[in-house]
């Protein structure tokens, strides 16, 4: 018998549709504003540090010294601006908007491949290419992030499968009754090294490492308050030395094309 | 004396880095991308490694999992500015990888050579 753990958030409407095209310019620009923020915080790392090296050699009392003091209140100026440049970003890039899932789980799969062994398979199985949430993007990713590498560190001899399934509509259960269904049914599975039933109920709390020696292995508790957020569900089934299934099921989702919906 | 690895793009920083590190006697080997880095790596000499995540030929997060396989006992600084999914992500996913700490860009040079002597003396 598998060992389950289940979260569950709201039951109400995951609210208004149709802001997608503008919202999408907004995240745009927010992954810009990100980009030269990125950029401009390294340079600001550079000053401060070539500045306390002046500082360090000219000796606290001196001139130059007071120059340089000047140099890093400048730097701390420059810091605040990219600060509010990223707020600004983040701002943008909390706001829900129409999604397509598989166009997020592409993106992170491209992103996460690099650091998968080659041993380890992603197979993916979309049977609703066009599904599309109200969601904050980032948010989405940070799901499929947090799942995937959770399965990478679950295959302990860095040879394996992770299934990712995209299915719907579905009831709130993951069925398909053909009756009004609506949900979007995410299963990431794994041929991992599983989990007992303790561990799997450890992983929905804040703060939860679960990785070992192999790592911080961050909880489900960022995962959970996420797909909350969404008013969906999240159900972990495993077996110790059998793999891990991960089930989540989204509301209020469309399976026609996102133009459509805009 | 202790060996440091550097993983960073920014020649500047690079540079500057090493020169933080060389000052407090450590040894220190320099990469400029993760595939020199993993060229570089000599488990005998390196105790701790800081690298940037983002970086061409290679990624950080790619130098972390491969040094981490290559000498289980080594630690791990990742550092970060982000990128299109923002500083969180990248660096989370560091941490799920195996770094030991994570350090977002702006920093103080001086906050980082602390880091490193709290970690490996």
């Amino acid at each position: 018998m598998p060992a389950r753990g289940k979260q569950e958030g709201k039951t109400s409407s995951a609210g208004g549709h149709g802001r997608g095209r503008s919202s999408q310019a907004e995240a745009q620009l927010a992954k810009m504003a990100a980009g030269i923020a990125h950029d401009l915080n390294t340079v600001i790392t550079t000053i401060y540090g070539f500045s306390e090296q002046a500082m360090e050699s000219a000796g606290e009392k001196s001139r130059t010294a007071a120059y340089v003091r000047k140099i890093i209140s400048a730097a701390d100026r420059a810091r605040m601006l990219t600060a509010r440049l990223l707020s600004l970003s983040r701002h943008a890039a909390n706001e829900k908007m129409a999604v397509r899932i598989t166009d997020i789980l592409s993106e992170t799969i491209d992103l996460v491949k690099p650091s998968v062994p080659a041993g380890i398979k992603i197979v993916r199985k979309i049977n609703a290419p066009e599904a599309t949430i109200e969601a904050v993007p980032l948010q989405l990713f940070r799901i499929f992030l947090n799942l995937i590498m959770n399965a990478v560190q679950a295959i302990e001899e860095k040879k394996g499968i992770i299934e990712i399934t995209v299915d719907g509509p579905v009831n709130n259960k993951g069925k398909r009754t053909k009756k009004n269904d609506t949900c979007l049914h995410i299963r990431i599975s794994d041929t991992g090294k599983g989990m007992d039933r303790d561990t799997i109920e450890k992983m929905f709390e804040p703060y939860f490492t679960g990785g070992g020696e192999q790592g911080t292995g961050l909880g489900l508790s960022v995962v959970s308050d996420a797909l909350t957020d969404m008013h969906g569900t999240i159900t972990v089934s495993s077996v110790k030395g059998h793999g891990t299934i991960v089930d989540m099921i989204i509301p209020d989702a469309t399976f026609g094309s996102v133009s459509e919906k805009n | 004396m202790a060996g440091v690895m550097i993983v960073e793009d920014d020649a500047t920083l690079l540079d500057l880095l090493r020169e933080s590190l060389e000052r407090r006697n450590y040894t220190v080997i320099t990469a400029s991308n993760g595939r020199e880095a993993l060229i570089k790596f000599r488990p005998s000499v390196v105790d701790l490694v800081i690298t940037d995540l983002l970086m061409p030929e290679e990624d950080g997060l790619m130098v972390i999992m491969k040094i981490r396989e290559m000498k289980p006992s080594i630690r791990l600084i990742a550092i970060s500015g982000g990128g299109k999914a923002g500083p969180g992500s990248y660096l989370l996913m560091a941490s799920k990888l195996g770094a030991d700490h994570v350090i977002s860009k702006p920093f103080l040079p001086s906050e980082l050579v602390k880091k490193v002597k709290e970690m490996i003396g």
